[in-house]
């Protein structure tokens, strides 16, 4: 079966391709071909002149339609691994290019070009514009360009960092991981940044340009012993300059990685069947960005497809629950100035103490819906359109004590950190793997079990959530929905009732 | 100057800049893709690309940069990018570069047709998917029908020689719905990839299968957790295959992050199973004539009747392990370095018809979907969402959902007692039917 199904990747970032189990249009044609809408690129900063941008915007749309749109982006990127003690590769990307959209009714046309000139923009304008073709013609605004808050801070920018800079905090992690105990036997230490320039402009006047720095640093290790092995994972990442690393130290995140290589050693099969399940907060939250947020973006809404159409004003969880899609969180991963369409970011609460408020959406969304734009039209690069994603979403805190949570679960399964999983937004059935997880005897956290998967309902999980913590904290990842996109998501401490769990023993109790 | 010119033109600087040995792997293509939805094309997205990958190797240390400017000043640049990122890495004597002059000849790999196929003619195909699709009264909504097609030319030169292209193409299309009974939504979906625009299936058979998977899982029913055989259909060859493919990679097994890393030549699993990984294949959508990294690509058996027989290597890894590469340099494109990865990766085909192996399992589960990361390339453990049929005496009872399995991979590959006929050879992974004796079920 191929129904759409949207996924966080808990694969290393070069392996994705070979390893990833994609769902969506499986079209294979010659692989490499297909895929090179990935990530890294960009050179010397193509400026267009507003009034350039003026001109394409006004070719767009001679053929009809309400909207066009110009995005240019390059970026340049580094990445360096360290492995098996080596510095085994280091990979430059330079990128850019430039890409036309026409909006007409529900119809869009989408065209780009790698090379930056008013040639191929142009050219780009007319093949964006065919969709339009015959359908009334919007007259565009005259592009002004425009300054935005920033929600981004940088004191070490990365272009001026030296690459032995780079190579020293690679090297602390991998030395603390590999210290940290002898039954670590290998550490993985993949560093990436890049600095994505975009100019957004578009009919309705609007022009901004910005530039956005991202870090993303990925500790793996190997644990050796009893038998088995397991690789732990850390992750850090922000919207950050190099200080990112005064904050969160590398060797923290190598240590956290090891410590969870070690204990999983000793992990025993996990129950299998339903039961109580404690969340730990951070990164599980990804449970609700998968569960949650993708059936409420205004995509599916709009197609009245998703598990949430026609419930906007309704009780559809636990009063206790309020989840929240903000892409102002100071320099989060999720975060930017303003999504890829040019909307303002902002905190938007989606679901309220239990009540369906809001929807996320893009331009195209807001419209068909009749709704505000919220600031979540993001693309991978300018290869993509802009479609609807998350920034930085999470549980709101609550009020309980994360330990009485704990202590009031009399058996079950606490989970200490999650892979990543899926969801299919249409019938709302959610999986997920556990990457460290315990169970729960007489209300304590006892013995590791291996890795299980997590499966269940969206609507029965956010109706089944009946504690919810005051320690909300954040993770970073990467979410998969045909493109890719940087996300957070977050969660305090919270239980859940009844979720079915995939492990390979049958529970004796 | 042509592809090729460039390239070698491109090594030379490499060489003049400093660098010992260099690589230069240069891509063009043409992509066109289209959604359909409601009987009106909702998106279209057209776009032609270039772009260079430059790996060079300085006194045995590697790096690798690129552009998608393939102007003389934006490659220079580029150059100069890697040569200087090379300062940085670890020197090591495996580093090197394929020689290996030959090219495989594989047929069917491009279809000069497609291009020139009016576009009219792919619109009518993905709008006939959808109309076929919604036919059945128990499908209430279309998530879109989507046609893409992709072609273009890979160049791969180096400094001892090796110069060599090929072009490539495809196109596919694809259908998603969802069937609605009272509160209850189902989805299903089905696409079809092929080489060549005249052997793409029609949009009736696509039509059918996407319509068949959303209604046939309405009314789900529950079932208690317990330990029951499970057939994996042909649909969900990858919950298997894909953790195989992670544990026989030739970099994990030097790092001992694989579970099969020490049992070469051993039996790891049923006679029931071969897996053959074959880059030749006439049309097949993982074929290519050499590999990422320029390596003739071959046919190998990895797994032969049970007993593990090879791993993947490209050329660094190969020199590293003390064998040969295999042809596995895999490549997402102009951007990044070559990996490891598969081409066409298939299990053979079995005796059994699928009827007689439902009819010869008394009770237990019939897969039509598994999610989750498959087996656990490193250890072996596997858990999945999974969802399907229900068997009872030996016949298909009700659809289950929401349900999970979980095993080993060392308790699946030996539990493997009974493999169907019905391999479908045109997708690039794919298994037949199989079954598993006994697998933990976890519902109720």
């Amino acid at each position: 079966m191929s129904a759409i199904r949207y996924a966080v990747e808990d694969i290393p970032r070069r392996r994705f391709l070979e390893l990833g189990l994609k769902g969506g249009l499986a079209l294979a044609a010659a692989p490499s071909l297909l895929s090179c809408a990935k990530k890294g690129r960009a050179p010397a900063k193509p400026e267009l002149a507003l009034e350039d941008l003026d001109k394409v915007i006004a070719r767009a749309l001679v053929q009809g339609g309400e909207f066009a749109e110009v995005y240019v982006e390059h970026r340049i990127s580094r990445s360096i691994l360290l492995e098996e003690g080596k510095f085994k590769s280091a990979v430059f990307g330079i990128s850019q290019g430039a890409g036309v959209r026409v909006i007409s009714g529900d119809k869009t046309g989408y065209a780009y070009s790698d090379e930056i000139s008013m040639d191929k923009l142009l050219r780009a304008a007319e093949v964006a514009s065919t969709v339009a073709r015959g359908a009334a013609a919007g007259k565009p605004v005259p592009i002004k360009e425009e300054k935005r808050p920033s929600f981004i801070t940088v004191a070490v920018p990365l272009q001026t960092v030296a690459d032995e800079k780079r190579l020293e905090i690679m090297q602390r992690a991998h030395d603390a991981a590999l210290a940290y105990d002898p039954r670590i036997k290998m550490a993985s230490i993949d560093y990436y940044d890049e600095v994505r320039g975009r100019t957004i402009a578009n009919s309705e006047g609007l022009c901004l340009r910005d530039e956005l720095p991202l870090l993303f640093f990925v500790i793996q290790t190997l644990g050796v012993g009893n038998g088995t092995s397991h690789m732990g994972r850390e992750r850090l990442s922000r919207h950050s300059g190099l200080e990112m690393f005064d904050e969160l130290k590398p060797e923290d995140a190598a240590r956290a990685a090891a410590r969870e290589s070690i204990v999983m050693l000793e992990a025993k099969d996990a129950p299998a069947g339903k039961m109580d399940v404690v969340m730990q907060n951070g990164w599980g939250g990804v449970l609700v960005h998968e569960a949650v947020g993708h059936p409420l973006e205004g995509d599916n809404i709009a197609r009245e497809t998703g598990v949430f159409v026609g419930k906007l004003g309704q009780l559809v969880a636990s009063e206790k629950f309020t989840m929240v899609d903000d892409g102002t969180l100071p320099c989060f991963r999720g975060t930017t100035n303003f999504d890829d369409e040019g909307t303002e970011m902002k905190r938007n609460v989606l679901i309220q103490d239990g009540v369906l408020v809001k929807f996320m959406t893009d331009i195209l969304s807001a419209k068909q819906i009749k709704m505000e734009r919220t600031g979540n039209g993001r693309r991978e690069s300018f290869r993509n359109i802009p479609i609807v994603r998350m920034t930085n979403t999470f549980i709101d805190k609550g009020t309980d004590k994360p330990a009485d949570i704990l202590a009031s679960t009399k058996s079950g399964l606490y989970v200490q950190a999650l892979s990543g999983g899926s969801v299919n937004p249409t019938d709302g059935v959610f999986n997920f793997t556990c990457r460290e997880a315990y169970l729960i005897e007489d209300g304590k956290k006892t013995a590791p079990v291996k890795g299980a998967t997590l499966i269940g309902n969206c609507l029965d999980v956010i109706r089944g959530i009946d504690a919810v913590g005051d320690d909300l904290d954040f993770g970073p990842g990467i979410c998969g929905k045909g493109q890719s996109a940087e996300v957070s998501a977050g969660q305090p401490t919270v239980r859940i009732r009844g979720i079915n769990v995939g492990g390979s023993r049958a529970r004796t109790r | 100057m042509d592809n090729t010119a460039l390239a070698e033109a491109t090594i030379k600087t490499c060489l003049k800049k400093g660098a010992d040995a260099a690589e230069v792997y240069l891509e063009t293509s043409r992509n066109l893709s289209f959604e359909v939805r409601k009987g009106e094309v909702e998106t279209v997205e057209e776009a032609a690309g270039v772009g260079a990958g430059i790996r060079v190797f300085v006194k045995g240390r590697m790096a690798f940069s690129s552009s998608n400017d393939l102007g003389e000043k934006a490659l220079n640049d580029a150059v100069g990018r890697a040569i200087a990122f090379a300062r940085i890495t670890t020197s090591d004597p495996a580093n090197v570069l394929p020689d290996d002059k030959g090219v495989t000849e594989v047929a069917g790999l491009y279809d000069p047709e497609i291009a020139g196929i009016p576009l009219d003619r792919k619109i009518e195909l993905a709008k006939a998917a959808e109309k076929l699709a919604m036919k059945d009264p128990r499908i209430t909504k279309s998530d879109g029908a989507r046609y893409q097609e992709a072609e273009g030319e890979i160049t791969i030169a180096n400094s001892n020689g090796l110069s060599k292209s090929y072009r490539a193409g495809g196109c596919g299309f694809s259908v998603s719905v969802v069937a609605e009974k009272g509160d209850q939504k189902s989805s299903g979906g089905e696409s079809c990839s092929r080489r060549f625009f005249a052997d793409l299936k029609t949009a009736e058979e696509v039509a059918a299968k996407a319509a068949r998977d959303a209604y046939e899982a309405l009314d789900p029913r529950p079932v208690k957790t317990q330990q029951a055989p499970v057939i994996f259909s042909t649909d969900v060859a990858r919950a298997l295959l894909g953790g195989i493919l992670g544990a026989v990679d030739g970099e994990r097994v030097l790092q001992g992050a694989s579970f099969l890393a020490k049992r070469m030549g051993e039996q790891i699993g049923s006679e029931l199973i071969t897996l053959v990984d074959d880059g030749t294949r006439p049309k097949g959508l993982g074929s290519e004539p050499f590999d990422g990294e320029g390596v003739p690509t071959e046919k190998r058996t990895i797994v032969e009747k049970g007993i593990l027989r090879g791993f993947l290597y490209n050329t660094i890894v190969a020199a590293r392990a003390g064998v040969k590469s295999t042809g596995n340099a895999s490549r997402g494109g102009f951007t990044s370095l070559p990996g490891i990865g598969p081409h066409n990766f298939t299990m053979a085909a079995g005796a059994a018809k699928l009827e007689d192996i439902i009819r010869a399992t008394p009770s237990g589960l019939l897969l039509k979907e598994v999610t989750g990361y498959g087996i656990n390339p490193v250890n072996g453990n596997f858990s999945g969402g999974a969802s399907g049929f229900w068997i009872e005496n030996g016949r298909i009872a009700f659809p289950v959902k929401g349900l999970t399995i979980a095993g080993t991979a060392d308790a699946m590959l030996n539990g493997i007692d009974m493999v169907a006929d019905d391999l479908d050879p045109d997708r690039a992974m794919a298994a037949p039917s199989f079954r598993i004796r006994l697998l933990q079920i976890g519902g109720e």
